[in-house]
């Protein structure tokens, strides 16, 4: 007999649909199918049963992610003792049942209806785009249809209009068979309830909103719709454009930490779509416009396909041969450091490149450059992230799987935005929600997550910018003033000493919400609700981003999450724990691999001789015992002198860091700023060796997501200028005589292993087993560690943390009364650099300062005025939007567009343990102006200008004997 | 050394003092605020905090001011 209880479901092959949800009872029932016996999870369809013992009921409206529907009635089958013909898919087993799949009677009721929807469908199958992969047709070809005795004179949809308006996806109603999986899919995997069923009867259409284009209703074109559409109704343009694909590679989104797995889906060398994969461990099958559409940068003009160099920032780039490349950088390098010493250089590694291209460039440096001059763009996002868990609970990685909020019973939310930032994790919180999880929000701004469609009523938080700790403190003080604490797993999980001096202090009547209430702005007894939401909870999960860590207090933000979790006992199983959202695809594994300045891969300190002596017994080379610069000291050392060259591999530090003017200079003042990336980037315009980067569809790697989870990266394509990422560094460092020689990535990962007590048991091949892999993995936790601290921390007992409040410097005044905050859109990424660069353009294409209505009032704005917006470090102009998601005093912008210069105005004011800027902070002025700023115009000319030194050099790339200019 | 990468560094310090001020008394608080700079700061940084101090050191805090006493000794030794 067959036997299926498999709560994880590992046996299951994601690449078959399996009709309808797993059955969730622990109890097995055993029924016949055809004959076959087979046993199944009590709650499981017949259609779901049938499946599982490899017998195929053909079905149009049914599909393994959305519940059953039973309204397209193919799937009938008969039982025995039954009367009729009941629908497989809404029947659940019971013990003994005898199911029959086919006989005479059910294969001519299939037919019947079969006919039936092809009475009212185009037969164009040969030029339809879905011809190949299309369920209509393979459902018809199963219950062989062979006429259609009704004709095609009568009353039909063919005729039906097009909507083309969404620039990826078209909608044609006159294929559609209405079996509402697209609006199924809509509410039950995106839970954005844009779509609905129109009219009745024989006029019942799938409509957008009420009845608009896709593009002016609520579709956030995450493309589930398309994914569930069984006919080509909803079908990618770029299939229609190009035909069905024949290839197909796994693989991980390269956009935000949630770390999506997808199919690229290929035509020889040509990415056709990317359709999310079902056997993803982080997406279950789901995705958002980024990774599922915006890919198109990968193939864009723009791309650089040559390496190129120049003496000075205004010559024009030369085109030459890698060798060249690498040889200027090499000697660049050597001689800077034998002017300025050792510690002159260092480098920047990238949190979009690979786990196995990160560590190689800090290597490179620590060991070829000598020195521990590394850091990376964690340090501007999640670096207090890495300090404040450490710290308390003694690893600095969120503790949870994303799954684990499908358990939570009260989700928090803090400085974070996961609909627009990580829409795929938000799209299972939405689930939560709609279950009756409770919500509550702690943010400047209304967040759209509030606003879930059947979700429960949360509570807003809507603090006073920079006041996080003093919020945190109050919710703190009502749990333990209050009697809510988890005293037996603060007495058997927690060191006593520090938890007592937390409590004296948390306790203190300064921390309580009555007294904070002037410092947040929030109600005291709102603040008292919310604590008591998450004390009471049974299961409360806290979620976080920048808008926790991008704070002069970002580090104490953190310790003070964590403490609220440990006194609530909201640690170590699943529904619960402390979660940052991080915020690029790989933040978690470049921090993971050693990119700070003071700690080596594994967060081993440099100054350990224990951890030091395995490195240099490893790489043959001794190994500096002091921590290096990290990015803003480079800056400073950069604008003194003493900093003169520079390696970015895949970051744009120009434009995300803060005080682009201050950064501008400290890049202007270097010797030698080698850039690694695929675009001319901002950071780029200021460099003297560019050497193309390339995408994560043209490299092998593993990308580590926001739940430690480690996801393979394969090539689907050839990198445009012939190297990998991590070819390139190791050209680099062998040309600066520290050898290098790896054959493929999954060598470097070997090194990984062993040299980092987390990882010792990761390896290709168990990934290829196991799909993905949590760390810790080593012999305790040999296929990985999904929720962690179960039993113990890592620094055995949890560690409460004293964190006073301390205002930010960053104060508003009478010249600069408002306080600016930044965040981010769901179809931009972060610079922008890739999404600008695709159709996504089209629903964000320039960045807006979003202002109170009472603040516009009072300045005489209106919508789409220009606004000059300055702080004391900087002035830029933005257009206006009114907005009551904050409240008076606050104002919002994002950050994708370069011209924008959101950064000219934040200060590099920052966090006091990491230095993580205070992006969320920074006091300005807004008023009325008529022209772009004395920045923005500098900008344009600088970037044109940049940009025609780069022409030249692409029209000598036709193929020549000397390449090279000197 | 530039005097905005001096004032950079002082601003550093004293923040990082003023957030460990609950660490006990002057001295405790100090020696917080020094383990925490020379598990994280750069040798040279170290270095020109160190020359501030002995030099002028008016723009430290009283936490500040310890703590680059305390940071002073191995360095030198």
């Amino acid at each position: 007999m067959l036997q299926y209880f498999e709560p994880n479901q590992s046996s299951l092959n994601p690449n078959i649909d399996y009709g309808t949800p797993p059955g969730t009872s622990e109890t097995l029932v055993s029924l016949s199918i055809d004959g076959t016996t087979i046993s199944v999870p009590g709650g499981t369809s017949v259609l779901r049963a049938a499946a599982l013992a490899g017998i195929n009921i053909p079905r149009l409206c049914a599909s393994d992610n959305l519940e059953a529907f039973g309204s397209c009635r193919m799937c009938a089958v008969e039982v025995e003792g039954r009367r009729g013909y009941p629908a497989s898919c809404t029947t659940p087993v019971t013990e003994g049942m005898a199911v029959t799949t086919q006989n005479g009677k059910l294969a001519k009721l299939r037919r019947n209806i079969m006919e039936l929807y092809i009475s009212d469908h185009p037969l164009d199958c040969l030029t339809c785009p879905a011809n190949g992969n299309c369920e209509l047709q393979d459902v018809a070809g199963a219950v062989g249809l062979r006429e259609v005795r009704y004709g095609f004179e009568g009353k039909n949809h063919l005729d039906a209009e097009v909507d083309d308006s969404n620039p990826y996806f078209s909608f044609d109603p006159s294929k559609c068979i209405v079996c509402s999986r697209c609006v199924r899919a809509c509410e039950e995997v995106q839970g954005t309830f844009a779509l609905t069923i129109d009219g009745r009867g024989f006029d019942s259409s799938v409509s957008a909103g009420q009845n608009d284009p896709f593009m002016d209703s609520e579709c956030v074109s995450c493309g589930a719709c398309v994914q569930a559409c069984p006919t080509s109704t909803l079908m990618e343009k770029s299939v229609i454009d190009a035909g069905q694909p024949e290839h197909s590679v796994v693989t991980t989104c390269a956009y935000c930490g949630v770390g999506c797995s997808f199919k690229a889906e290929m035509k020889g060398d040509q990415l056709v779509r990317m359709v999310p994969y079902k056997g993803g461990q982080a997406n279950h099958g789901h995705s958002c416009v980024k990774g599922r559409f915006a890919f198109g940068y990968a193939t864009h003009k723009d791309r650089i396909s040559e390496p190129m160099i120049r003496e000075s920032i205004n010559d024009p780039w030369q085109v030459v041969s890698w060798d060249e490349a690498i040889a200027f950088s090499a000697k660049k390098l050597k001689d800077t450091q034998s002017r300025y010493g050792r510690e002159s250089i260092g480098g920047i590694t990238s949190s979009r490149c690979t786990n196995e291209e990160t560590y190689l460039v800090q290597k490179l440096i620590r060991a070829a450059f000598g020195n521990n001059n590394t850091d990376t763009c964690a340090r501007v996002c999640h670096s207090p992230t890495g300090f404040g868990l450490k710290t308390t609970l003694g690893e600095s990685a969120g503790t949870q799987t994303f799954d684990s909020v499908l358990k939570a019973d009260t989700i928090v939310v803090i400085g974070a935005n996961p609909t627009d930032a990580h829409p795929v994790f938000a799209s299972q919180m939405r689930r939560r929600l709609r279950q009756g999880a409770k919500l509550i929000v702690i943010d400047p701004r209304r967040i759209d997550l509030l606003k879930t469609p059947h979700g429960t009523e949360g509570i807003h938080l809507p603090l006073r910018p920079g006041t996080n700790v003093a919020m945190v403190n109050a919710m703190a003080h009502v749990i333990v003033t209050e009697g809510l604490q988890d005293q037996a797993f603060i007495e058997s999980r927690c060191e006593p000493k520090p938890f007592n001096q937390w409590r004296e202090f948390i306790a203190e009547e300064r921390n309580s919400p009555e007294a904070m209430e002037a410092v947040t702005g929030v109600s005291a007894e709102l603040v008292r609700q919310a604590a008591r939401a998450y004390g009471e909870a049974g299961n409360g999960a806290i979620y976080y981003g920048l808008g926790v860590t991008e704070h002069s207090q970002g580090s104490t933000m953190v310790m003070g999450i964590a403490n609220l979790a440990m006194a609530t006992g909201n640690i170590g199983r699943e529904g619960v724990g402390v979660n940052p959202l991080r915020g690029q695809n790989n933040v978690q594994g470049s921090c993971d691999m050693g990119s700070f300045p003071h700690e080596l891969p594994g967060y081993q300190h440099v100054g350990d001789p224990a951890v030091r002596a395995r490195f240099q017994d490893d790489w043959g080379v001794a190994i500096d015992d002091e921590p290096g610069l990290r990015i803003p000291n480079m800056f400073d050392a950069a604008i003194a002198g003493s900093f003169k060259a520079m390696y970015v591999q895949g970051e744009d530090i120009a434009q995300s860091d803060p005080n682009t003017q201050h950064v501008e200079a400290a890049l202007s003042a270097l010797d030698c700023l080698i850039v690694q990336d695929i675009f001319l980037n901002e950071t780029a315009k200021y460099a003297h060796v560019l050497l193309p980067g390339s995408t994560f569809l043209e490299k092998n790697g593993t990308f580590t997501n926001a739940e430690r989870r480690i996801n393979r990266v394969r090539k689907v394509m050839a990198p445009v200028a012939g190297l990998e990422d991590w070819e390139v560094t190791m050209a680099l460092s062998n040309a600066l005589g520290y050898p290098m020689n790896y054959k493929h990535p999954s060598e470097i990962m070997d090194e990984i292993a062993r040299l980092t007590p987390t990882f010792t048991g990761v390896s290709y091949d168990k990934l290829e087993k196991l799909g993905s892999i949590q760390w810790p993995c080593n012999e305790k936790h040999p296929d990985g560690t999904p929720t962690m601290h179960a039993l113990d921390f890592p620094i055995g007992k949890g560690r409460f943390a004293v964190t006073e409040y301390v205002a930010s410097e960053e104060k508003t005044n009478r010249r600069f009364p408002l306080l600016l905050t930044t965040g981010r859109i769901l179809s931009q990424y972060n610079v922008g650099a890739q999404t600008r660069r695709t159709e996504n353009s089209h629903w964000h294409h320039e960045d807006v300062l979003d202002i109170h209505p009472s603040d516009a009032e009072l300045r005489g704005i209106r919508e789409g005025d220009w606004l000059g917006i300055s702080s004391r470090v900087g002035q830029t102009v933005l257009r206006a939007r009114i907005s009551d998601r904050m409240l008076p005093g606050v104002v919002y912008t994002t950050f994708h567009h370069p011209g924008s210069g959101a950064n000219v105005v934040t200060t590099d004011s920052s966090d006091w343990a990491t230095n993580c800027p205070e992006y969320k902070v920074t006091a300005v002025q807004v008023e009325k102006v008529s022209q772009p700023s004395a920045w923005q115009r500098h900008f344009q000319q600088f970037d044109q200008r940049q940009h025609g030194l780069l022409e030249p050099a692409a029209s000598q790339t036709e193929p020549s004997g000397v390449s090279a200019r000197k | 050394m530039s005097d905005q990468q001096l004032r950079n560094l002082i601003r550093m310090i004293n923040q990082i003092s003023i957030n460990n001020l609950h660490q006990g008394d002057e001295n405790q608080a100090a020696e917080v605020v020094a383990t925490h700079v020379k598990k994280f700061w750069a040798r040279s940084m170290k270095q020109q905090i160190i020359d501030y101090a002995e030099s002028d050191g008016t723009e430290l805090s009283t936490v500040s001011r310890l703590a680059v006493k305390q940071l002073a000794v191995p360095q030198q030794a």
